[in-house]
């Protein structure tokens, strides 16, 4: 075999480029995929009437084609033919939501009256989004209430959304009721910097749930017993999943480590800036 | 007296070797790892010690509890900055003479979690002898890699370990 078809040797040694590589860069989301039956039907009536606006355009088109065509005494074009409604007919499609009919999800609207801002069932879940004030009223007669007795809670978990223009975050409650065999879902907007009720004052389990949402997110409840990171070290920079983290963290993995008991890492540290060319090392003191 | 008119039993009892050798041969046998595990590569070594691959073959299966009693880390699993400062600190309380295995993908190169929360490789942190590579590695791979680090134990010198020392004591 000849050395020409053999790939070409690099020059040097292979090094990787931390600044352009791709898990450095962040992308962040545009839009707000935010489940819920209002939204779905805005969706729906936009799409319906963006599809009767081209088959209007569509129509206006052939009628100046076709009087133009008659001017010149040419053989008139075919009429447009209106698309049928497409169907999906596979099994594969996510069921839309509907509006709550469920009877816990009535019985809330009914004791909360307008503190619900929206309930909806999608594929057999039941979702209801209440005023972000109002989280621990409806936490309680959830808990307490003799028809709903969601003794429960499951989990609990915030979701960035930063396309959103009048809300951040979403935070998200499980409950589970072990006597009736159900489950429900509670959620609450809110914008950056807002803390709502700890729910811990009615569920206690929500305690570390709460502090991993803290040290994710970067969302403090207040009257929370220990507000503290879980997850990541003391005194991390950043909340890891908020979108405009970047998936290798802001540096902290490169150069600095926290607790160097042995100076290795300092070393490591040293090392890495001599190739940036920065010189890090203190004179020594004689 | 019988025994002096033998001279070849006395032959039979004695044999000649090196100190190094004799203390290299009864390190590399009797290799006792910490018990610590990280993450899924632990389980894989669980394996190793169960019954089916049977670690204790190679003189390499009293696990003990404690760093102070151990000799060899085996760093099964993904090193977080939140574990890091412990395991250092682990390493640091075993006694001397000490080896390291980074076993799987994570331990040696972060595997594959190119994120914030892992160091890329416990040798950021620790000397390692033996790398093993695998995601995680079978136990095979495991043994092997073992072997290694006893055939390694068994080229060194005591010297060689302490040479920094001795050099600067001149
Ligand atoms: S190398 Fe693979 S199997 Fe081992 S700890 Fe990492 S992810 Fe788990």
């Amino acid at each position: 075999m000849s050395d020409a078809n053999l790939p070409e040797t690099p020059a040097g040694p292979y090094v990787y480029d931390y600044k352009t590589a791709p898990n450095r860069q962040i992308e962040l989301p545009k839009t707000v995929p935010l489940p819920g039956y209002r939204a779905y039907v805005a969706e729906q009536k936009a799409q319906a009437e963006a599809e009767e606006a081209k088959w209007q355009k569509q129509l206006a088109d052939y009628e100046t084609a076709k009087a133009k065509a008659e001017a010149e005494g040419k053989e008139a074009p075919t009429a447009p033919v209106k698309p049928a409604p497409k169907k999906n007919d596979t099994d594969m499609v996510f069921p839309a939501p509907t509006e709550a009919q469920a009877p816990d999800l009535l019985r809330l609207m009914e004791l909360l009256g307008d503190k619900v801002e929206e309930a909806f069932e999608q594929a057999g879940e039941m979702t209801c989004q209440v005023g972000r004030d109002h989280i621990l009223e409806a936490l309680k007669l959830c808990r307490e209430d003799a028809s709903l007795k969601y003794e429960m809670l499951a989990d609990e978990t915030a979701t960035h959304y930063p396309a959103a223009t009048d809300f951040a975050f979403s935070v998200v409650y499980h409950l589970t009721s072990l006597a009736r065999k159900k489950r429900l879902r509670l959620r609450i907007l809110i914008p950056e910097g807002f803390e709502p009720q700890s729910a811990t004052q009615i569920y206690p389990g929500a305690n570390w749930l709460e502090r991993e949402i803290w040290d994710m997110f970067g969302i403090r409840f207040q009257h929370h017993p220990d507000m503290t990171r879980i997850l990541c070290p003391e005194g991390w920079e950043g909340h890891p999943l908020r979108k405009e983290y970047p998936v290798v963290g802001w540096g902290q993995r490169d150069i600095d480590f926290r607790d160097d008991r042995s100076g290795m890492l300092n070393r490591i540290a040293l090392e890495k800036a001599g190739q940036l060319g920065i010189n890090l090392k203190q004179p020594k003191a004689e | 007296m019988g025994v002096i008119h033998q001279p070849s039993s006395f032959e039979n009892l004695l044999i000649t070797t090196r100190v190094e050798k004799v203390m290299n041969w009864s390190r590399a046998t009797s290799v006792w790892p910490m018990t610590f595990g990280l993450a899924c590569c632990a389980i894989e070594m669980m394996a190793s010690g169960a019954a089916r691959f049977d670690f204790d073959r190679f003189g390499c299966g009293i696990f003990r509890a404690t760093p102070r009693q151990a000799d060899l880390m085996i760093v099964p699993g993904t090193v977080t900055y939140k574990m890091a400062p412990t395991i250092k600190l682990l390493w640091d309380q075993m006694p001397e003479p000490k080896w390291a295995i980074a076993m799987g993908s994570c331990a040696t190169c972060g595997g594959p979690f190119d994120s914030y929360h892992t160091i890329q490789g416990v040798d950021k942190i620790i000397p390692v002898d033996v790398y093993i590579p695998g995601c995680p590695p079978r136990p095979e791979a495991l043994f092997y890699g073992f072997m290694k680090l006893q055939d390694k134990i068994m080229t060194s010198s005591l010297a060689d370990r302490y040479r920094e020392i001795f050099e600067e004591v001149g």
